[in-house]
């Protein structure tokens, strides 16, 4: 605690600041803007803190990753297109908030509910990094096949007005995920020969491909329904439009909790990624809620829900890196290289060594944290005018910055076709309200349970009573049946139940959203 | 009819002297560079190769003068990166930093791969990949003779590989000594440390960065033909009488055709990252060893290290031929 | 939307069945014995497809509830149109990426863009896509010292 207060000593002076400071408002527009993410904006800006101090240069580096978090809310919320996949359930009730005129008030929940979930997630990387480092080990990949398995009920809730569309959506999304090297037995999966898919469909190009390029097609197809809208809209008309009320701070801290705790621990576990903990998320706070019919058309709490996770999970899966060098994230993986670069090794060596430049490192966050509300609010009336600018302009320029971003994926042209591809199939599934929320579940969670089934598989000697060793797994497992085996039985009532439900779903037609 | 004139042998004099000078590559490498080079790297950012790349960048940018730009190509374990190079326009303004696995291992494993060593020019190597078998320090073996006496009581045991030449090795190992090792796919160096350090498999197949954790993993055995500067007391695993050892090196690729007075600058530019004090602070904290090949022992390690292992992988019956 | 869901439910139970039968016996080798086979989750994936989706053409046929008297088709010529255009501008943007440079490529996927969308004013069609791939040079060249190609 006391190396924390010279860690504070060291870091609020000007010099540092300043770089933090930049670091999160790069990263905030990087994240507002479509198309540009936070892993292009790290990498990118690694070079340029060659000449910073360790410090600056990494507290500049993480602002950027914390920033682009909460960045990505704003073009979720005000054009339906996510800054990055992460964001993918804001936009669910965060455009049609904006669309009732609701958008600052959206746009502020969604950087409250950020800066939260992105501060607490700090906290607990500070204080419970080894220890808790040291428990994540126990999560081997017998468990996590178990929690993946758990996740996939989500999956459920998450379809929109069609279980059984979502269902296929979810099952086309992991079946274009095992496009690529099977990683146990090396076999090329329907590759085409293109070596550019022997990895597979890169996450980040499909993502700006199938949620904003294709929300794009969408609105501009409508373009004089939406623009006339947009003219009516008048943005914030009441103070209640544009504030948080305290009625809803009520409602949305709970989920805030929700959303850190999963962001969290979703972080912690490798592999996972934001846009899972978001959608886990979301998911959780829509069972848990009294009208959960009611999300999508516009309710506040799914905004708080994704975004306090989606920005949660930034610091913990820092936690594996801190404590044992181990990156769990993208980012984190990013960062190892500025973390040496600059002269700090990651792992538990780091705390003996180094802990001046550790605590440095855990202060600067913390201020990121509230350099990142500051940055944002001031942020708020000047990007809630964008619904007010004519559709017509907005999109070229959306257009450019997806391009951009989706090229600089792999610095080649095959990521745009990959882009293009998925923005005629994120057109289809918009319209036919094919939930594509599904399918990004399937895609990224797809991957990471068969591997980790392989494992398992190999790990439990091909005999399922050593899962008797793997008491955490078994828990999962049973939740997951508990679980199917209540929704079944939720469902059944009238055997025809679900069946016309379904159907009379499907007659609903829900502009906004699919 | 052409027509002799004076005019048309001045003017075909002078196309002959502008065509000499402009095959006189010598004397553009004068002026080489005269502007900023490319350099692509096969993995993304944050990687082994990424991070030594980019110390070796600013080595280099700072010996010739111009700026470095990394670039990150990822892409079948760099092979995409490595096609890219093929296609380049052979001037050295574009090269790729690399591991050389990627011309001398990868087109056996990969059926899309096809291109061979001579496709390529080299202007040298820089570090070494420390590729070993990692445990955990606690385990009661330290070579690989113990590793089999081990394996032999506790069948069923784990092993994680990361990709086909980990299972080479263990499928070697465990086929001429019949033991009985399930083996776990991993996905990443990551996901292999998490391996180790959770005890889910007993050994593992490391390319080097198990050193950072000293207490608590070790090395059971250098699958490289020297044996580790990390690690000293560890046998090679063709000591131990298993011909498989096969090196992997940073390397600077760039397209055939290449100008030799090029090729020899980059290596000279290189040669000065042995003697850098922060390309050894970083390679020291990554625990990677400098180890310098010029521009002829490149080319020399290239031919030799694609026969071997062309060798060991039909063995392996990884290659049919 | 009913008569859409059964078009796609059709649609996507062939896909399956292509996949299925067709895809992926040729571009997924059998893997070596002793390891789950690379083609079962994939082919598990289009079971699931096939299977769903010919419950939802049935559900769709079976629907007693009569159609809302307002339900058009779920996707409008604008949007067909629209979607088409996109397509258009961007195969003029790689093409020109490909053939020329990707500056001018960028300046198309604006002005094509803003045309399609009914912009003529030429001040706009000039300085926006100026202005933007200035604002880009700018960020990443200058800013962040790092070349996009």
């Amino acid at each position: 605690m006391s190396d924390l207060l010279i860690g504070f000593q060291d870091v609020l002076n000007p010099a540092t600041l300043i770089w933090v400071a930049i670091g999160v408002t790069l990263g905030y527009v990087l994240g507002a803007l479509p198309g540009l993410g936070k892993a292009t904006g790290v990498a990118v800006c690694i070079p340029l803190t060659f000449y910073l101090g360790p410090v600056a240069a990494l507290g500049m580096l993480i602002g950027i990753a914390k920033g682009s978090a909460a960045g990505s809310a704003v073009s979720a919320i005000l054009l339906n297109t996510p800054g990055e996949p992460s964001s993918a359930p804001t936009a669910l009730d965060g455009y049609p908030l904006a669309r009732q005129g609701k958008a600052q008030k959206a746009l502020k929940m969604g950087l409250f509910a950020s800066v939260i979930g992105d501060f607490v997630s700090t906290v607990i990387l500070i204080a419970l990094a080894a220890p808790l480092a040291r428990y994540a080990l126990l999560i081997g990949p017998v468990e996590i096949c178990a929690i993946l398995l758990f996740s996939l009920t989500f999956i459920g809730g998450l379809s929109g007005n069609s279980l059984i569309k979502g269902l296929i959506a979810g099952a086309m999304g992991v079946f274009f995920s095992t496009i690529g090297l099977e990683a146990e037995t090396f076999v090329s999966r329907m590759t085409l020969g293109l070596l550019e898919l022997e990895d597979g469909i890169a996450l980040v190009p499909m993502a700006i491909g199938m949620l904003a390029v294709a929300e794009m097609a969408v609105q501009a197809g409508n373009v004089k329904v939406l623009d006339s809208e947009g003219a009516r809209i008048t943005d914030g008309a009441s103070r209640s439009d544009r504030v948080v009320l305290a009625s809803e701070w009520r409602r949305c801290l709970p989920v805030i909790a929700r959303g850190t705790l999963i962001g969290s621990v979703v972080g912690i576990l490798p592999g996972l990624g934001a846009s899972v903990g978001s959608f886990l998320s979301y998911g959780a706070t829509k069972k848990a809620s009294k009208t959960p019919e009611k999300y999508g058309t516009g309710m506040i709490e799914g905004v708080a829900a994704a975004e306090s996770a989606d920005n949660a999970v930034v610091p913990s899966s820092l936690i594996p890196l801190f404590a044992l060098g181990i990156p769990g994230s993208v980012i984190a993986a990013i960062l190892i290289a500025a973390f040496i670069l600059h002269g700090l090794t990651p792992g538990p060596l780091m705390f003996q060594q180094q802990p001046r430049l550790v605590a440095d490192v855990y202060a600067a966050m913390l201020c990121a944290s509230v350099i990142l509300l500051i940055v944002g609010y001031t942020g708020q009336r000047l990007f809630a005018q964008v619904i007010k600018a004519p559709l017509r302009l907005i999109i070229p320029g959306v257009l450019l910055l997806c391009t951009v971003g989706a090229y600089m994926e792999t610095s080649s042209v095959f990521s745009i076709y990959v882009m293009l591809f998925f923005t005629v199939i994120g057109f289809f599934a918009r319209k036919l309200d094919f939930s594509f929320v599904t399918f990004l579940i399937g895609f990224v969670i797809g991957p990471n349970l068969e591997l980790s089934f392989r494992q398992s598989l190999q790990l439990l000697d091909h005999n399922a009573v050593n899962l008797a060793k793997h008491p955490i797994a078994v828990v999962f497992i049973l939740l997951t049946v508990a679980v199917v085996w209540w929704i079944g039985r939720g469902k059944n009532p009238a055997a025809g139940g679900q069946v016309t439900r379904s159907s009379r779903a499907t007659e609903k037609h829900v502009p906004t959203n699919s | 009819m052409y027509e002799i004139t004076k005019r048309g042998l001045l003017g075909m004099a002078a196309a002959a002297l502008l065509g000499t000078v402009g095959f006189g590559h010598a004397g553009m490498a004068a002026d080489y560079p005269t502007g900023p080079i490319t350099m692509l790297v096969g993995y993304g950012a944050g990687g082994q190769t990424d991070l030594v790349a980019r110390a070796t960048a600013k080595v280099m940018a700072g010996e010739l003068g111009v700026p470095i730009n990394v670039v990150n190509k990822p892409g079948a374990g760099g092979a995409v990166a490595a096609r890219d190079i093929a296609k380049a326009k052979p001037d050295g303004y574009t090269m790729l930093f690399h591991s050389n696995s990627v011309i001398n291992s990868a087109p056996f494993i990969m059926e899309q791969v096809d291109y061979k060593p001579e496709d390529f020019e080299y202007a040298g190597m820089i570090t070494a990949y420390q590729v070993g078998m990692a445990s955990q320090k606690d385990q009661p073996f330290n070579t690989i003779a113990e590793y089999v006496a081990w394996a032999k009581k506790n069948p069923g045991s784990s092993y994680g590989a990361l990709s086909p030449e980990a299972r080479l090795y263990i499928t070697e190992i465990a086929k001429q000594n019949g033991l009985d090792v399930n083996i776990v796919p991993l996905k990443s160096g990551s996901e292999m440390i998490n391996a180790l350090l959770g005890n889910q498999v007993a050994l593992a197949f490391s390319g080097g960065i198990h050193y950072r954790y000293p207490d608590e993993l070790k090395t059971v055995s250098a699958l490289t033909t020297f044996r580790h500067t990390s690690a000293p007391d560890v046998p090679t695993i063709e000591e131990e009488g298993y011909p498989l050892g096969m090196d992997s090196r940073t390397t600077l690729i760039l397209p055939k055709g290449t100008p030799r007075p090029i090729l020899d600058r980059l290596a000279g530019a290189l040669k000065a990252a042995e003697t850098d004090a922060d390309f050894e602070k970083v390679t020291s904290a990554a625990n990677i060893p400098i180890k310098y090949l010029g521009v002829d022992e490149s080319y020399t390690e290239m031919r030799d290290t694609y026969a071997k292992n062309k060798g060991i992988m039909k063995r392996a019956g990884l290659i049919s031929d | 939307m009913r008569r859409a869901n059964i078009i796609s439910g059709v649609i996507l139970a062939i896909f399956g069945l292509v996949m299925l039968a067709v895809v992926i016996p040729l571009q997924i080798d059998p893997g070596p014995d002793g390891m789950m086979s690379p083609r079962l989750v994939p082919g598990m994936m289009m079971g699931v497809v096939i299977a769903l989706s010919l419950l939802l053409v049935i559900n769709n046929i079976r629907a007693k509830e009569p159609e809302a008297a307002d339900a058009g088709p779920p996707i409008s010529r604008n949007e067909l149109l629209a979607l088409a255009k996109i397509g258009a501008v961007f195969g003029a943007a790689i093409l020109l990426y490909l053939l020329v440079s990707p500056l001018p490529a960028g300046a198309v996927i604006v002005i094509g863009a803003l045309v399609a969308l009914g912009e003529r004013r030429p001040l706009v069609l000039i300085a926006m896509p100026a202005g933007l791939l200035a604002a880009i040079w700018f960020l990443f060249y200058k800013v962040l010292g790092t070349g996009i190609v």
